[in-house]
């Protein structure tokens, strides 16, 4: 049962169980490690600020890292136009940074490994572009789907492809994470697995792949992260500055 | 007193420095690991949403299976053209 790479996956249940209607609102693994990220998010950023000091100490030092981080991506990618959505991007950065930081931690559950928690974030983030581009630019929105220099001939097939190439961003978006995310953390729990079975004589070479892999887990956490707010804000940056 | 306007100097020295950079690094690296992670994910996705779409809609006018081959083609061009889209705004910037 412990050598089952898929093992680390299963959500439990914590505590009672609670029914509203057919849908079962109980308190999982899965929750515990949302609201152990979420307040350790909190809890990093309001002792990185409490003190104002004008030399920073590490923890505000850090705090002010990730800020300048997050704003110069979005004036970098979507413009001035973006600012309003800083709070929102950033606070997408943190949480996913979080989840697979926290999920690195043996012993821990990778929130992020799992398609439903990705793609909820996603869609979301889908249905708030859209709505987004929508409120800027009313029905001239939807000239995203029909680039102009067509032929008309061509047109009704080149809008039918745009809308799908439209619809498949939360499902790539959604499944990059997730896909990352599972298969890092299968294969960290496979060469564990190599290391027992191999004993003291063998075990040394996957456990050394497993140090490696474990280093390169720890950049795929950040990676993914970067690439899901720089992608939201890219999105953002269609919805807000309409030009095809 | 002097020490603090000396710290005053040192700081507008380096805010200066700061925004030189930051306009020197807008027109040069923009976001290329951000665009090159999104091509391979995107051309799937596409395949994957054109035929979705095609098996609900064969389901809707009863007509299996010949939407959900036409969507098939139609996926897998969109995916084309999210990386050509992609590849092109790739370009631009540099």
């Amino acid at each position: 049962m412990a050598t089952n790479p898929m093992h680390q996956f299963i959500v439990h249940r914590i505590g009672p169980e609670i029914k509203l209607g057919n849908i079962d609102l109980s308190f999982t693994n899965s929750s515990l490690f949302m609201l152990i990220s979420a307040i350790s998010i909190c809890a990093f950023l309001f002792l990185g600020t409490k003190e104002k000091k004008l030399i920073p100490g590490k923890l505000q030092l850090l705090s002010e890292l990730f800020y300048n981080f997050i704003a110069k991506m979005i004036s970098d990618t979507a413009g001035s136009k973006a600012k309003p959505y800083f709070p929102f991007i950033f606070s997408l950065f943190m949480f996913v940074l979080f989840c697979n930081m926290i999920g690195m931690l043996p012993y821990s559950f990778t929130v992020t490994s799992h398609i439903i928690v990705t793609l909820l974030l996603a869609i979301f983030i889908f249905i708030a572009v859209t709505v987004i581009g929508f409120m800027k630019h009313g029905f001239g929105y939807l000239k995203l789907f029909v680039p102009s220099g067509v032929p008309a001939l061509l047109l009704p097939l080149i809008t039918v492809i745009e809308i799908i190439s439209y619809l498949s961003r939360p499902v790539s978006l959604s499944v990059r994470l997730f896909a990352n995310m599972m298969a890092g953390h299968t294969m960290l729990k496979v060469f564990g697995g190599f290391v027992i079975s191999l004993g003291l004589l063998g075990g040394w070479l996957p456990l050394g792949f497993s140090v490696a892999l474990t280093g390169l887990e720890i950049l795929v956490a950040f990676l993914q992260a970067y690439v899901f707010a720089i992608l939201t804000c890219i999105y953002l940056n269609d919805a807000l500055n309409l030009h095809h | 007193m002097d020490n603090n306007k000396s710290f005053k100097t040192r700081l507008e020295i380096e805010k200066s420095k700061i925004n030189k950079q930051s306009i020197r690094d807008d027109k040069e690296r923009g976001s290329f690991i951000g665009f090159a992670l999104k091509l391979g994910t995107e051309f799937v996705a596409a395949v994957v949403v054109g035929t979705i779409i095609g098996f609900i809609l064969d389901g809707w006018f009863d007509t299996k299976p010949w939407l959900i081959i036409i969507f098939f083609f139609l996926g897998a061009a969109a995916g084309m053209s999210n990386i050509v889209k992609t590849a092109k705004k790739m370009q631009e910037k540099n």
